[in-house]
């Protein structure tokens, strides 16, 4: 596990290398909604709840809401 | 606007509908910024030339503000006010000498856009025969505007070409890059090409509008400091985000003359030039 | 030459109605000159690219999930749940956030529960409400958000206070955030009087969103929570966990939309580490596939994986209890793996309409974990919700 955590991070780095980032008329496609983390607030929290109430530990994302009773 | 216009549209579902807006909005710059049109915003600014000041709106406003950046970057060369100048060299007839220094002082005297008071909301031309002409910026805005309309609407691929203005968008829809021709200044035929998905190419050249005097040609793109036409380059094109950005460094480059290399190479910008013994200079790559 | 520029950008007439593009152009001064004198101009660049940290439309979404879940001899348990989100621009520089939850449950919990028989009770109906609010300040170069939220069931109380910080680069390409938040929780349950049933937490997050290019953007965020007090199970029966807790959770996304096929490829990865034992990763893969007449369609997948807690003990309950030591035998601190897949339609409308339709499908079982042990014979748990949601922006 620890080895593909390693791997993916080395990926990312790789990708870093050869993009460019976008110039100010280039960010049409990052401003789609299907592009931006976070555009889609009740899904995700709906699905968070979820899985922080059937599995040890959620979070990660983000920080400040309000907890709840499911441990 | 003269020249040849091109649209070309890609991967929207009413791909006519999207051109008939853009068009219509080339044609609203068009009737807005002509100096040849009576009812135009520009024909009202150089009516009241010398006296009380014209109600403009944002985007004139806006036009203004960019006029200023190429006066101020191109230390005075490029000046929306040089009418004058044009008309003093008579490139819409067949004139036999060049204008004697008389009459170049005078028309010098008309151009000034320093002296232009202006604001948000009003422009004033100081002096009575002083005119501006928003040619050198209107068709690369317009082009611009063309592209943001037609993306706007959904169309995801384009093309678009004002008279050799060019802006593209989107790639074409086969996902491959636009290719785009560089005209030879002299021969019928492409200097080179260029591929590009998203971004401008703009091309000036002594060869658009020029008078030939005594075998010397004098073209149209002339220094607003000096009254003189440019010999340094016989074109000069640019690679650059906007339309209206390229246009700019394509005609200051040629303004600069011998200065253009620096300029350029200060702007960190992609350029291909043609110097006046024809050989060519810059890269596209 | 830079000096120049940032006098030429400076100059620009900056009234309230174009002070977002001003703000844009004086980033942009370090572009070029003509950049930025071309950015003032109207319509030269698509407004999506003039996208702002600051929002400058409001948004207002209401949704309906339906959950439940079942597990070989249990009885199922349902949640119906709408919730309420605005979020909206107000007086120039600021926006405001919020959002209302309720969570209405039936039917039995799912078979840990049952250990404890009669307090929490069959059939029971309980609830949950929360909500919190966040008011954002925008700058130049950075924004500041205070937030409270509140959440309240029967037996629970959760009060927290949180404070963020983003600051992005001229070209806003990058911005790194920072936030803190606190929480404080009261739990009494009714089966019997707890000592003291508070606990209190702390949380720090540091993340990086980067554009990568036109059509790859990354994120990035590390979080650690720290928090002591009572986190045992108080309708478990020798339920005993640690009396303290730090969580360490690094969250990666990363987005590339395919131009050609007018598709978003979303992937995530988030490794966990808990001081009660369990480490977990969760991948997610979807794919956001554009259709004809604003629909979108998007396929997922997500795989999650967990350790036992060291103080958890499987069946045959009570097998390795011993007094005054931590225990548990909650089959959510067990090993396991869980495979969620899920379907959701979104119609996007000319008008700002936005209306979303999904499904997801869970399962979870011992023997899909990939690592840790210990958690043979439970039983497989599956869940399924189902979301509609209606959203406008304004």
């Amino acid at each position: 596990m620890r080895r593909l955590a390693i791997a993916m991070l080395a990926l990312s780095c790789a990708a870093c290398a050869t993009m460019t980032p976008p110039k100010p008329w280039e960010k049409g496609d990052l401003a789609r909604p299907s592009m931006t983390i976070g555009s889609d607030p009740l899904g995700d929290r709906g699905n968070a709840h979820v899985y922080e109430s059937k599995e040890m530990t959620g979070g990660g994302g983000s920080v400040g809401g309000g907890g709840c009773g499911c441990n | 606007m003269g020249g040849e216009h091109e649209l070309l549209l890609g991967g929207a579902r009413d791909p006519d509908a999207i051109a008939t807006r853009a068009i219509d909005d080339v044609l609203r710059i068009e009737r807005k910024y002509s100096r040849f049109r009576d009812d135009s915003v520009v024909a009202a600014i150089n009516r009241a030339a010398g006296g009380a000041p014209v109600a403009i709106d944002a985007e004139t406003a806006a036009l203004l503000g960019y006029a200023r950046t190429c006066f101020e970057q191109s230390e005075g060369r490029f000046d929306v006010t040089a009418g004058a100048l044009a008309r003093a060299w008579d490139f819409g007839g067949k004139p036999t000498r060049r204008p004697v220094a008389a009459v170049l002082r005078d028309a010098l005297a008309h151009v000034g856009f320093g002296d232009v008071e202006w604001d948000a909301s009003h422009v004033r031309l100081p002096r009575v025969g002083m005119a501006i002409d928003f040619g050198g910026i209107g068709k690369e805005y317009a082009a611009d505007r063309v592209a943001t309309i037609a993306q706007e609407a959904g169309a995801r691929h384009g093309l678009v070409n004002l008279g050799g203005d060019v802006r593209a968008w989107g790639g074409r829809p086969d996902g491959s890059a636009w290719r785009i021709g560089i005209r030879h200044p002299r021969e019928e035929r492409a200097l080179a090409s260029v591929e590009l998905a998203d971004g401008a190419v703009a091309t000036s050249g002594d060869y658009e509008r020029f008078v030939e005097i005594g075998g010397i040609r004098h073209c149209h793109i002339i220094d607003a400091t000096t009254g003189e036409p440019v010999r340094a380059w016989q074109s000069m094109s640019v690679i650059a985000g906007l339309a209206i950005v390229a246009g700019s460094y394509s005609t200051i480059a040629m303004l600069m003359q011998d200065r253009a290399e620096a300029f350029l190479a200060n702007a960190a910008v992609r350029w291909l030039g043609v110097d006046a013994g024809g050989a060519q200079r810059g890269s596209f790559v | 030459m830079a000096a120049i520029d940032g006098e030429v950008a400076a100059a620009q007439p900056c009234d309230a109605a174009t002070r977002r593009s001003c703000e844009f152009a004086r980033d942009g001064a370090r572009l070029n000159p003509f950049l930025t004198a071309a950015l003032l101009l109207p319509g030269v660049v698509p407004a999506a690219a003039l996208a702002q940290s600051m929002p400058d439309q409001g948004l207002f979404s209401l949704q309906y999930l339906d959950y439940r879940d079942w597990q070989p001899g249990a009885a199922r348990m349902t949640v119906r749940n709408p919730s309420l989100y605005v979020m909206t621009p107000f007086a120039e520089r600021y926006t405001f956030e919020g959002s209302l939850v309720y969570d209405a449950m039936s039917g039995a919990s799912p078979l840990w529960f049952d250990t404890l028989s009669g307090a929490s009770g069959l059939g029971v109906t309980d609830y949950r409400t929360a909500g919190d609010a966040k008011v954002t300040r925008y700058f130049d170069r950075y924004s500041i958000g205070a937030g409270v939220a509140y959440s309240h069931e029967r037996d629970f109380i959760s009060r927290a206070g949180s404070l963020d910080a983003r600051w992005w680069t001229a070209d806003k390409n990058t911005t790194l955030a920072f936030g803190f938040a606190g929480e404080s929780d009261y739990i009494h349950p009714s089966a019997r009087e707890l000592d003291n049933g508070r606990r209190h937490s702390l949380d720090f997050l540091v993340g990086i969103t980067q554009n990568l290019s036109p059509v790859d953007i990354v994120q990035s965020n590390l979080t650690y929570a720290t928090g002591h007090g009572y986190y045992s199970d108080p309708y478990k029966t020798l339920d005993q966990r640690p009396g303290e807790r730090r969580v360490l959770a690094w969250q990666t996304r990363y987005n590339h939309h395919f131009t050609v096929a007018d598709a978003t490829l979303q992937l995530g990865y988030r490794f966990l580490a808990d001081s009660f034992g369990g480490d977990s990763h969760t991948f997610d893969v979807a794919w956001a596939q554009a259709l004809p007449q604003g629909f979108t369609l998007t396929p997922s997948v997500r795989y999650y994986t967990q350790g036992a807690a060291d103080f958890w003990f499987g069946p045959p309950f009570p097998q390795g209890f011993v007094n005054g030591q931590d225990y548990t035998a909650d089959t959510r601190l067990s090993a396991f793996g869980a495979w969620t897949a899920g379907l959701r339609l979104t119609r996007t409308f000319a008008d700002g309409w936005r209306v979303e339709l999904s499904g997801d499908f869970y399962r979870q079982r011992g023997d899909w974990r990939i690592f840790g042990g210990g958690s043979e014979g439970l039983l497989p748990f599956s869940a399924r919700w189902f979301a509609a949601s209606v959203s406008k922006t304004f």
